[in-house]
């Protein structure tokens, strides 16, 4: 592999390399589950997002990585209409979510929102709900009233998120008698349970210790079998080993984030095509 | 942490050095200066608590006899008479009259001032902002303003005359405004994350309210009820103008004149017999009391809610 030894490797950046040719084999040569064409964000006529354009490979995750106030986490929001609860919030572009425009295709936010889960930056699991109820959260909201139902979905969510085994004696205690990392996994698991196709994490281990970080990065490559997972990340080396597909987003001149590479992972931190990113995952900046 | 003295720069080290000294030649002034401050923080403290440890004192001398008995509850008021002041009769009358009036305007002011404290919580609309600056002043607006405001209207407007049904409206628009600031503040304090995460999961803005953002609140609500109530049932200007004060009988539906604990109390102070004067202390400790319980309950209920979610 000529490219590991000549390959511009980050600070403490390190993938497993010689497995995967990335030449060969392009994560997103598969299927697309979202397509995002020239996205932009503004806040009050402030740009905070300007046109992003790139395809998020179905079954893959997709890391957003960039500095503090590159945009990462609003782009992210702009793909579940989370600012549309902001005042003054406005996206423009098209936002794809298989063949359906999510802003214009007429889909219903509660429907949409249902079909691209989110995890946030903090866990943050219903504090008066047991564990079990915080799970099947989401479905309740959506209707679903059978017990043999909800008592499936709960179990299948708690397994895909690796937390069955360690709480299915205490489903009706708290959810904040968990630990941090626990509450995190059942925030995946109350996400899952809706069976959504797409997962926006924003920072979802910003706020957990190394372990539960770790445990929290093999969940997503297992997810990937069940959803698309997009992922906003501080973090290059999560970047790097947990995703397969990368963008880098900086911010411009004028404050607003703009997107300077999408590409394989493996490519982006070994070969990155702009001297920018290049800086960036070298740890000169940000 | 410290880096070793010859790690230093030189400047860095005649920095510190400086501080070290100033640090010491200053430290007698600073510890007289804290001593003195923790005295008169002390003595304020002495000066606020004297007169209501005073009041407590007299309120138990005087009240506990009449606290202790259980004829003072379940008698009628009875008047005394020049050659027999004894026979005083209980206040049961003026409990239950008290209970309805309490209740009623809890039936109405509950609900309604908990949706409308939601309601300012969630909407910045210019109708929300009014709502608010209404609510401000009601809070700080005289309690005889809305006995005022229900004698004009219950008692004459609508003639229904001196009624436990007018108590229970001015102790209801007295209660509106603490209930509907104290959930506003409730809802607002549910973290942010908590309402998007009900969103994000497909949950329409109306069920995320209702069955995330509420329940997270209940404490703070809960307590601000509680508070409300403690509040109303000293009450007495609004309910002294309108609610009647029978003497004879015991009375609890809305539209029959009734008594209150309050309306007692002045009943007897005014009175010419010093047996019955004396009964006062007797009433108010009994409120006092009741009042008391009903915070504590409200702070043990909070402070345990509190762990839970820890």
């Amino acid at each position: 592999m000529t490219d590991t030894q000549s390959g511009p490797m980050g600070a403490g950046v390190s993938i497993a390399h010689g497995m995967v040719d990335p030449e060969v084999e392009d994560p997103r040569l598969g299927p697309t589950a979202m397509s995002l064409r020239d996205v932009s964000v503004t806040f009050n006529g402030r740009t905070a997002v300007r046109d992003v354009t790139f395809d998020v490979p179905a079954n893959k995750v997709t890391a957003l990585i960039g500095p503090s106030g590159s945009g990462k986490t609003t782009l992210l929001r702009s793909l579940n209409r989370l600012h549309d609860l902001t005042k003054g919030a406005r996206v423009s572009g098209q936002i794809l979510l298989g063949d359906t425009d999510i802003y214009n295709g007429g889909i219903p936010t509660t429907v949409l929102r249902s079909r691209i889960g989110m995890v946030f930056q903090r866990p943050n699991p219903f504090p008066t709900m047991s564990i079990y109820d915080n799970v099947v959260s989401g479905l309740r909201f959506n209707g679903v009233k059978k017990k043999a139902i909800l008592d499936e979905a709960a179990e299948s969510a708690l397994n895909a998120a690796a937390l069955f085994d360690e709480i299915k004696d205490r489903m009706k205690a708290h959810a904040s008698t968990l630990s941090g990392g626990q509450q995190q996994r059942l925030c995946i698991a109350r996400a899952l349970a809706v069976e959504p196709e797409v997962l926006l994490m924003d920072e979802p281990t910003s706020a957990l210790d190394p372990i539960s970080t770790k445990k929290i990065e093999e969940l997503m490559v297992d997810l990937k079998k069940r959803v698309t997972i997009i992922i906003v990340t501080h973090n290059m080396q999560q970047a790097a080993r947990a995703s397969d597909v990368t963008a880098f987003l900086l911010m411009g001149e004028d404050g607003a984030g703009e997107q300077i590479e999408v590409d394989a992972t493996l490519k982006l931190f070994s070969q990155p095509s702009d001297p920018r990113t290049l800086d960036y995952i070298q740890g000169r900046f940000g | 942490m410290s880096a070793s003295p010859d790690l230093l720069d030189p400047v860095d080290t005649l920095i510190r050095d400086h501080l070290r000294e100033r640090a010491q030649a200053t430290l007698k002034r600073r510890q007289f200066v804290s001593g003195l401050m923790t005295f008169l923080c002390w003595t304020a403290i002495a000066i606020a608590a004297v007169p209501l440890i005073m009041i407590l004192f007299e309120l138990f001398k005087k009240g506990l006899p009449y606290v202790t008995s259980w004829a003072f509850y379940t008698q009628l008021p009875q008047q005394p008479t020049l050659f027999d002041q004894s026979h005083l009769g209980g206040i049961s009358n003026s409990l239950i009259g008290s209970l309805a009036i309490i209740g009623y305007s809890c039936l109405v002011a509950v609900p309604l001032g908990i949706g409308i404290g939601i309601y300012m919580a969630e909407n910045d609309t210019k109708p929300a902002q009014i709502m608010r600056t209404v609510i401000a002043t009601m809070v700080g607006a005289p309690s005889i303003l809305m006995g005022l405001f229900a004698f004009g209207f219950i008692v004459e407007q609508l003639h229904v005359g001196f009624s436990i049904l007018a108590g229970s409206f001015a102790l209801g628009v007295m209660m509106l405004p603490v209930l509907a600031s104290a959930t506003e503040l409730a809802v607002r304090n549910v973290p942010p994350t908590l309402r998007e995460a009900g969103l994000a999961l497909g949950a329409k803005p109306s069920t995320t309210s209702l069955k995330i953002v509420l329940p997270a609140a209940i404490t703070g609500i809960v307590t601000g009820c509680i508070l409300a109530i403690s509040r109303a049932v000293g009450e007495t200007a609004p309910v002294l103008l309108v609610i009647g004060g029978t003497v004879s009988a015991i009375t609890y539906l809305p539209s029959q004149p009734g008594n209150a604990l309050p309306y007692q109390i002045y009943q007897d102070v005014i009175s010419n017999y010093d047996s019955q004067k004396n009964q006062s202390w007797g009433i108010a400790l009994f409120l006092v009391i009741v009042i008391f319980i009903l915070s504590l309950s409200a702070r043990i209920w909070a402070a345990r809610k509190q762990k839970v979610r820890r």
